[in-house]
């Protein structure tokens, strides 16, 4: 018990221990703000993997580090698409999972807002035009953010969803 | 090389009409045999006391248009020398037959399985003949890497299911879990069958992130492909891209430069901080203790922030070249990283006194997921999950790459096979892996970094190549084409070998416990299904 509570105090707070994002994240349409209004400045995410290498699955996780702490700005992340806001798609996607992906986003209830992240969701990356690969995420589902790289750094990752939850001008 | 002489010697008493190729310029023993000896002579290799052989690779090559006939390789590892004995057969003509070796050597039931659906190769005799890297709703005759296949074919839909063995009687119950699953974590499908709690059968269904990277590479040229080998398995971007290097600076005979080779040692130690750190606290996670968690997601966040302020990537991408690597660091980075893993060290070593203490943790761990020697040996499994169930082998020491000839490695190694033990394994080789990034901070030479290559590979040529990522035992096989192309690339992730092995260890623990077990072997996805 004292080693694990000497072990918290020796540590202290290293959240926002991280350099600030560099990459300027694509403006948000008026209409996907307006659909974001819906959830309050909260947004529970579904991650789905169609053909990722695993880094953009891994900077995801790293966002629920001590470090970002994604919780902290009313971002979750769901264990199902049904209790989702918003769905974060990595990777091209492959002939195999192109259903799943269709399935899980019938699941989703609206309104909900589809994340395409990293290079491979937006364009397949690397692997593009492979016969194991039916396109990007858009092909199948529409897409209404954004986040580029490869993979996004954590920052960039935790500032595009932040600035989905900012409020819409008014008209 | 006397051992190998007699190993050599041996083989050709047993079996006179094999036909020895002269590898005095490799680092290993090939064999050309006819097919239907094959069977016999990988028994004979396999079973026979002294030789020992590992299935450590078995692959196939078109070999059209140059010639008529599809080539199989059966690389297998002699455990005693660590020596590589390669066998070689070519299907001539219309043959698309070939025997399976998978009834008296497990390890090769996925590889066949593979061979049959990529090249439409038939292994006859194979007891499961069922598709693997096609899901059923590939139409029929689709076999991608056969040369008349075009690689950016748009496949068409047939109507399929897969069908799981099925286990019946009062009280089984089928469970089937993903291919989505409820962590952020990529895409696989797991059936269990139950009888209560306890796992009676889990069987896997994979290659649900199948990208088709094998037939990619074929479509770049051979120094430019190391972008796509750095994106096949993403938190393996050194490991990956280190073995496909090598196997292209054999292809070129490039020696690389001492500096170069220590940078490459130092940045594979790096890679296997930060996913060895991160899983100790997912494993702790998984039995729903967070603390651990929160702490070693802090350390392995700290160890990628510091990859990121090395290289400008957090996973090390764009740092190997064909010829060497792309970056130089200079003497204060190297004091910079060693002052980072002195912090590191004493602040994990403090976490591992609270883990270890915890009862209730050890006892959830102990017993937990038990992959037997012998089990482990029968689907020659590696890297750190052969490691903790007592098979003493690490590439590092064994087949020194990089500048391991130059940095002895202490192999950890345990016995008992559960998930304490591979978690042990993962804690010791953090250790490990830090006094190794030490010992290179105070030997690195001074020198140039990478060497730039004059020679073309001519077609037809190949080489292996082999790497101890943080996962285990990563193989390449390059093989040129014309005009410094790729004819054929074979890539095996570490986890080819070991998902096979996850549906032994979970049998009578409790479906609660998988995603436990499942973490300990943390196994690759994308690397597995390329």
């Amino acid at each position: 018990m004292f080693r694990i509570l000497k072990k918290s105090l020796k540590t202290g707070v290293v959240t926002g221990r991280h350099p600030r994002a560099t990459q300027p994240s694509e403006p948000l349409t008026p209409e996907v703000l307006k659909k974001a209004a819906a959830f309050n400045r909260s947004l529970t995410i579904r991650e789905v993997d169609t053909g990722s290498c695993n880094a953009c699955e891994m900077e995801m996780n790293a966002l629920t580090n001590p470090v970002y702490d994604v919780e902290r700005f009313g971002i979750h992340i769901a264990a199902s698409p049904r209790h989702a806001d918003a769905l974060v798609v990595t990777g091209p996607v492959t002939v195999n999972m192109e259903r799943a992906l269709k399935d899980v986003h019938k699941q989703t209830p609206d309104p909900k807002l589809v994340i395409a992240l990293g290079d491979c969701a937006i364009n397949c990356g690397a692997f593009k035009g492979s016969y194991a690969v039916t396109g990007p995420v858009d092909r199948h589902i529409p897409v209404d953010v954004r986040i580029p790289g490869c993979p996004p750094r954590p920052a960039d990752i935790l500032k595009a969803l932040t600035d989905i939850q900012k409020r819409p001008l008014p008209a | 090389m006397a051992e190998t002489r007699s190993c050599d010697a041996e083989l050709t008493a047993a079996f006179p009409s094999i036909v020895q190729r002269d590898t005095t310029q490799r680092e290993f023993s090939h064999f050309l045999v006819s097919k239907d000896l094959l069977p016999a002579i990988t028994r004979y290799l396999h079973t026979r006391q002294g030789l020992h052989g590992r299935l450590t690779l078995l692959w196939a090559v078109d070999n059209r248009p140059a010639r008529n006939t599809y080539g199989l390789h059966y690389l297998f590892t002699l455990e005693p020398s660590h020596r590589w004995v390669l066998l070689s057969t070519e299907l001539a003509g219309d043959d698309r037959l070939f025997p399976s070796i998978t009834p008296h050597i497990h390890a090769a039931q996925w590889y066949e399985r593979e061979i049959r659906d990529m090249f439409g190769l038939i292994p006859q005799g194979h007891p499961d003949l069922r598709r693997l890297v096609r899901h059923e709703h590939w139409p029929k005759g689709t076999h991608p890497l056969k040369k008349d296949f075009p690689w950016d074919h748009i496949l068409g839909r047939q109507h399929g299911e897969h069908r799981f063995r099925r286990i019946e009687g009062e009280g089984v119950f089928e469970v089937p879990v993903g291919p989505i699953h409820a962590g952020i974590i990529e895409p696989g499908h797991f059936r269990f069958s139950v009888a209560g709690e306890p796992i009676m059968q889990l069987e896997l269904h994979h290659f649900w992130t199948h990208r088709g990277v094998e037939k990619l590479f074929e479509q770049q040229p051979l120094a430019a492909a190391v972008p796509l080998a750095e994106r096949i398995s993403g938190d393996t971007t050194i490991g990956h891209s280190l073995a496909y290097c090598q196997a292209v600076e054999s292809l070129l005979h490039l020696e690389i430069p001492r500096r170069g080779r220590y940078l490459r040692s130092l940045f594979l130690e790096l890679e296997r901080l930060h996913n060895h750190l991160g899983d100790v606290g997912a494993i702790c996670n998984d039995t729903a203790y967070a603390l651990p968690h929160a702490h070693c997601s802090r350390m392995k966040e700290q160890m990628m922030q510091l990859n990121d302020r090395l290289t400008g990537s957090r996973f090390l991408r764009s740092v190997n070249r064909v010829g060497g690597v792309a970056l130089d660091l200079t003497a204060a980075q190297l004091v910079e990283i060693v002052a980072e893993l002195d912090r590191i060290e004493q602040d994990f070593s403090e976490l591992e006194s609270i883990i270890a203490h915890n009862a209730s943790l050890i006892d959830r761990l102990e017993t937990t997921g038990v992959l037997t020697e012998r089990t482990a040996w029968d689907h020659a499994v590696v890297g750190v999950v052969g490691r903790a169930s007592g098979l003493d082998q690490d590439l590092r020491r064994d087949r020194p790459f990089a500048a391991y000839d130059e940095l002895p490695v202490k192999v950890v190694n345990y016995r008992y096979g559960d998930v304490r033990a591979r978690m042990r394994v993962r804690m010791d080789e953090i250790h490990e892996s830090m006094r190794l990034i030490r010992e290179i901070r105070l030997k690195v030479p001074q020198g140039p970094v990478a060497v730039e290559s004059s020679r073309k590979a001519q077609a037809g040529e190949w080489a292996l190549s082999a790497v101890e990522g943080w996962r285990g035992e990563i193989l390449y096989m390059v093989m040129a084409g014309e005009n410094g192309t790729i004819q054929r690339c074979k890539v095996r992730d570490p986890s080819f070998v070991n998902w096979p092995a996850i549906q032994w260890a979970v049998i009578g623990n409790i479906i609660p416990d998988f995603p436990l077990i499942n973490k300990s072997f943390n196994l690759s996805y994308a690397g597995n299904d390329l």
